[in-house]
C-alpha cells in the first residue's frame, strides 16, 4: 500500500498541534517534557516523509533530531529533579513568582 | 582541501576541543581559577584564530556544505567569543563566594558560544538545528546553574518549555521547506523559490515557523514572554550571555534567512517582508513600554533588548536589495548591544555581593556617591543602549536609522525615532537613581531593601570585574568615535 | 480494508464471530457468577491468593540515582545510533571517516570519564544523602 507523503505530513501536523497543546495546557512538569518530545518526533516524522521520495537526507535528520531531544529531555528531568528539591512539587504553576 | 577546511574551521574546533578537554580536566582535579583561566585561553585563541581565517574559506569539499564560513560568520564569531570571553571574566568574582560548583560553567559557556557560532554559519538545516541545539541546551542549564535560589529554576524551566517548543516549531517549519524545495541547504533554498515553483501552504507555514522560532530566540514582540523572566533569574553573568552571545548568533542567522526569503517568489517576499515588519514594530514599542514603569533592573534590560532587537530588525528588513551596508549596519548594532549589554550586566556583577544580587532600581540609589566610578560606567552603559551620542550604541542605531532611510522604510525608521524617544525616558530614571543622594539614614528605606548600603560598599575583591568593565568602557568609546569595524566587507 | 474484504467474501461469518466472543465472555461470568460457591476468608482479596503474600505498596519512592542513570542511558544508547551510520557507509567515508568516528568516540568517552570522576556513577551513594565531591574525589 503507498501512502502520499502528504498524508504523513498532515499526521505530522496534528501530531505537533497534540504537542503544543500539551504544552500549553498541561500543568505536571513531566507531562509537558512528554508533550515537547511529541512535537520534536512529529518534526522528525515530517523530515522523514519529506525526504521519502529524495533519498536518505530526511532521515539522517530524523536521526539527529532523535540525539538531540533525548539531550535536550535529559536536561529536562534534571531541572525536573531541581523543581522537585526545591518545591516539592511536579506543579510548574509552583514556579511562577517572577511577574512584571 | 582538508587542511583549509581545518584552518576555516579553526576558532570553532578550538572552542568545542577547548570545552572537551575542560571537562576531562575537571575530571582530574577541580580548580574554579584553572577553569576561568583555561576558558579565557580558549576564547581568547578563537578570537585570535579568526583573523587567520579572514575572509573566509571558499567553499569546497562536504563541509562546506554544511557551514558557510564566510566574513559574515566570521565576523559574527569575533562578537560572540569575544562576549562569552566578557563572560567568562564575569563569572569568576560572580561565583567565587558562592555555594554551588562553579566550574562547569565555564564549560557550558564555551558550549554555548561554540552552538552559536555553529548557528552564525550556518547554511544546512542540520547546523541549523545543531548550533541551536547546542546553545539552547547550555543555556537553560546556565539559567538554572544557581540551584540555591528558587528563582534561578524557575528561569531555567521557563526557559526551557519555551525553548523547546521554538525547536519544534523551528524544525516543523525546515521540515515543511524541505518537503517543498527538496533541499536542505538554505541557500539552496533560493534557488526554488525563484525558479517559480508554485507557492504551496507549505511553503508559507514552513516559512512562516521558522520565523516563529527564530523570534523567540531574538525575544521579538508576540514571542518575548520568557525574556524578562530568563534575564531576571538567571546569574547575571549568564543574562549577559543571554542578550549577547545567543542574540548575536540568532540575528546572523536571521539575516541569512531574510536574505534568502526576500529574494523569493513576490509572495514569498511580502509576507517575509511585513512579518518582520509587523515584529520589528511590535518589539520596540513592547520592549520600551513595558520597561518604562519597571523597578527590576534586569527585567529592565531585558525589554530594553526587545526594542533594541526590533530596531535591528530595521536594517535587515532591505536584505533583498543584498547591499553591503545593511549587513553592516545590522553587524555593527549587534557589536554596539553586545559591548553595552555586557557592560550593564557587569555593572550588576559589580554591584551584587555575597550571592546577592543588586536587582532592583533601589538597590542603585546613590551609587555615584558611594562608588562613583561604577556609578559612572553604568551611566555610560545605559547612555549607549539609549543611543546617545559617543558612545557605540549611538553610531549603531545611526547606521541602522540610515540603512532604513536608504531603502525608503519610512514607518518603521520613524518607530524607531519615537521609540528612542520614549526609551530615553526610562535609562534617565535609572540615571537619575544613580545620581540622586540617599536620604540619610531613612528608616524605611532599610526595612524595604535589605541595606542596600551596606551591601553596596566597594569590594577589594571585584578587582577582575572591574578590570573586564574598564576595558568595555575602551570598547564602548572606541566603538562610538573610530567606526572601523563598520566598514568590513561582507 | 473493509471494502477489500467485502470483495473476496460475505462478511457476516465475522459478525457471528464477534456475537460468539461477546455472549461467551458475558456466559462464563453470569454461570460463575449464579452457580459458584462464595467464601471470605483471609487471603481472598489478596492478589496472589495462594502464592506470596505481597508486602508493602507498589506506591515505592525510588532513589533518585536511577533518574540519572536512566538519563545517561538514554544518552549514550542514542550516540550509539551515529555509529550505525557510519557502519552502513564505511567503505565509502574511508579513513577520514574513521578518525571523525575515533573523535566522536574520545568525545563520549571524556564526557564517561567526567561523569564517573565526578561521582554521577558511584551506585553506593544510592539511597542515602551523596556525599560532596571533594572528599570522593580524593
Amino acid at each position: 500500500m503507498n501512502i502520499p507523503a502528504g498524508h504523513v505530513m498532515i499526521v505530522a501536523a496534528v501530531l505537533l498541534a497534540t504537542g503544543l497543546f500539551g504544552v500549553i495546557v498541561r500543568r505536571n512538569i513531566v507531562l509537558v517534557l512528554m508533550s515537547l518530545e511529541i512535537m520534536l518526533n512529529a518534526a522528525a516524522l515530517a523530515f522523514v516523509a519529506g525526504g521519502s521520495a529524495r533519498g536518505a537526507d530526511g532521515q539522517v535528520m530524523f536521526l539527529l533530531i532523535l540525539t538531540l531531544a533525548a539531550a535536550e529531555v535529559s536536561v529536562g528531568l534534571a531541572l525536573v529533579l531541581q523543581l522537585y528539591r526545591r518545591f516539592k512539587t511536579l506543579d510548574v504553576s509552583a514556579a511562577a513568582s517572577m511577574k512584571g | 582541501m582538508m587542511t583549509r577546511d581545518l584552518l576555516a574551521l579553526g576558532p570553532m574546533l578550538i572552542t568545542a576541543g577547548g570545552a572537551v578537554v575542560l571537562l576531562l580536566a575537571l575530571a582530574v582535579c577541580r580548580s574554579h581559577a584553572f577553569a576561568s583561566a583555561w576558558s579565557v585561553l580558549v576564547l581568547a585563541a578563537a578570537l585570535a584564530a579568526i583573523p587567520m581565517t579572514w575572509p573566509g574559506a571558499p567553499a569546497s569539499g562536504d563541509l562546506l556544505n554544511l557551514l558557510a564560513i564566510d566574513s559574515w560568520a566570521l565576523a559574527f564569531w569575533g562578537i560572540i567569543f569575544g562576549s562569552a570571553l566578557v563572560v567568562c571574566l564575569l563569572g569568576f568574582e560572580y561565583f567565587r563566594p558562592l555555594a554551588v560548583q562553579a566550574e562547569e560553567f565555564y564549560v557550558l559557556v564555551l558550549l554555548s558560544a561554540t552552538g552559536a557560532a555553529v548557528l552564525a554559519a550556518a547554511d544546512h538545516f542540520a547546523t541549523v538545528f545543531l548550533g541551536l541545539e547546542l546553545l539552547s541546551v547550555s543555556l537553560f542549564a546556565l539559567a538554572a546553574y544557581r540551584r540555591d535560589q528558587a528563582i534561578s529554576i524557575e528561569a531555567g524551566i521557563k526557559y526551557l518549555v519555551l525553548a523547546g517548543t521554538s525547536s519544534a516549531l523551528l524544525l516543523f517549519g525546515l521540515a515543511l521547506l524541505y518537503f517543498h524545495t527538496a533541499s536542505l541547504r538554505l541557500s539552496g533554498l533560493a534557488g526554488p523559490l525563484l525558479a517559480g515553483h508554485p507557492d504551496t501552504i507549505a511553503l508559507y507555514a514552513g516559512i512562516a515557523l521558522v520565523l516563529v522560532a527564530m523570534g523567540f530566540k531574538l525575544g521579538l514582540a508576540p514571542m518575548h514572554v520568557w525574556t524578562p523572566d530568563v534575564y531576571q533569574g538567571s546569574p547575571a553573568p549568564v543574562s549577559a550571555l543571554v542578550g549577547s552571545v545567543s542574540k548575536a548568533g540568532a540575528m546572523a542567522f536571521m539575516v541569512r534567512l531574510a536574505g534568502v526569503t526576500l529574494t523569493g517568489t513576490p509572495g514569498v517576499r511580502n509576507g517575509v517582508f511585513y512579518g518582520l515588519l509587523v515584529l520589528a514594530i511590535a518589539s520596540m514599542f513592547t520592549g520600551n513600554l513595558l520597561a518604562l514603569r519597571q523597578p527590576n533592573i534586569k527585567r529592565l534590560l531585558a525589554y530594553s533588548s526587545i526594542a533594541h532587537m526590533g530596531y535591528c530588525l530595521l536594517a535587515v528588513l532591505p536584505m533583498a536589495a543584498g547591499a553591503a551596508l545593511d549587513r553592516q549596519a545590522v553587524f555593527y548594532y549587534m557589536l554596539a548591544h553586545a559591548v553595552s549589554i555586557l557592560g550593564a550586566f557587569g555593572c550588576v556583577c559589580a554591584a551584587s555581593e555575597n550571592g546577592r544580587e543588586a536587582q532592583h532600581v533601589e538597590d542603585y540609589r546613590g551609587l555615584a556617591w558611594r562608588r562613583p566610578v561604577l556609578a559612572g560606567v553604568f551611566s555610560l552603559m545605559l547612555l549607549s543602549l539609549a543611543g546617545i551620542p559617543l558612545t557605540a550604541g549611538f553610531l549603531g542605531k545611526f547606521y541602522v536609522l540610515a540603512s532604513g532611510v536608504r531603502n525608503a522604510l519610512w514607518l518603521p525608521a520613524v518607530c524607531l525615532v519615537i521609540n528612542s524617544g520614549i526609551g530615553l525616558f526610562y535609562y534617565l530614571r535609572v540615571l537619575g537613581t544613580l545620581y540622586q543622594r540617599e536620604e540619610a539614614e531613612s528608616p524605611d528605606q532599610f526595612a524595604t531593601s535589605t541595606a542596600p548600603s551596606a551591601l553596596l560598599q566597594p569590594s577589594p575583591q571585584l578587582l577582575l570585574t572591574h578590570l573586564t568593565l574598564a576595558a568595555l568602557v575602551v570598547l564602548l568609546i572606541y566603538f562610538g568615535l573610530m567606526p572601523a569595524l563598520a566598514s568590513l566587507p561582507m | 480494508m473493509a471494502l477489500a474484504l467485502a470483495a473476496e467474501g460475505p462478511i457476516w461469518p465475522l459478525g457471528v464471530y464477534f456475537v460468539l466472543v461477546v455472549v461467551l465472555a458475558a456466559g462464563i461470568l453470569a454461570f460463575s457468577y449464579v452457580l459458584g460457591q462464595r467464601h471470605r476468608q483471609q487471603a481472598t482479596d489478596v492478589p496472589y491468593e495462594s502464592g506470596m503474600t505481597p508486602t508493602g505498596g507498589a506506591r515505592l519512592r525510588f532513589p533518585v540515582d536511577f533518574y540519572l542513570v536512566a538519563m545517561f542511558f538514554v544518552i549514550f544508547d542514542l550516540e550509539s545510533v551515529f555509529l550505525f551510520v557510519w557502519a552502513v557507509a564505511v567503505r565509502e567515508l574511508g579513513w577520514a571517516g574513521y578518525v571523525e568516528v575515533l573523535i566522536f568516540m574520545a568525545v563520549l568517552l571524556a564526557a564517561l570519564a567526567y561523569l564517573w570522576r565526578s561521582g554521577a556513577l558511584d551506585w553506593r551513594a544510592s539511597g542515602s544523602k551523596p556525599a560532596p565531591d571533594k572528599e570522593r574525589g580524593q
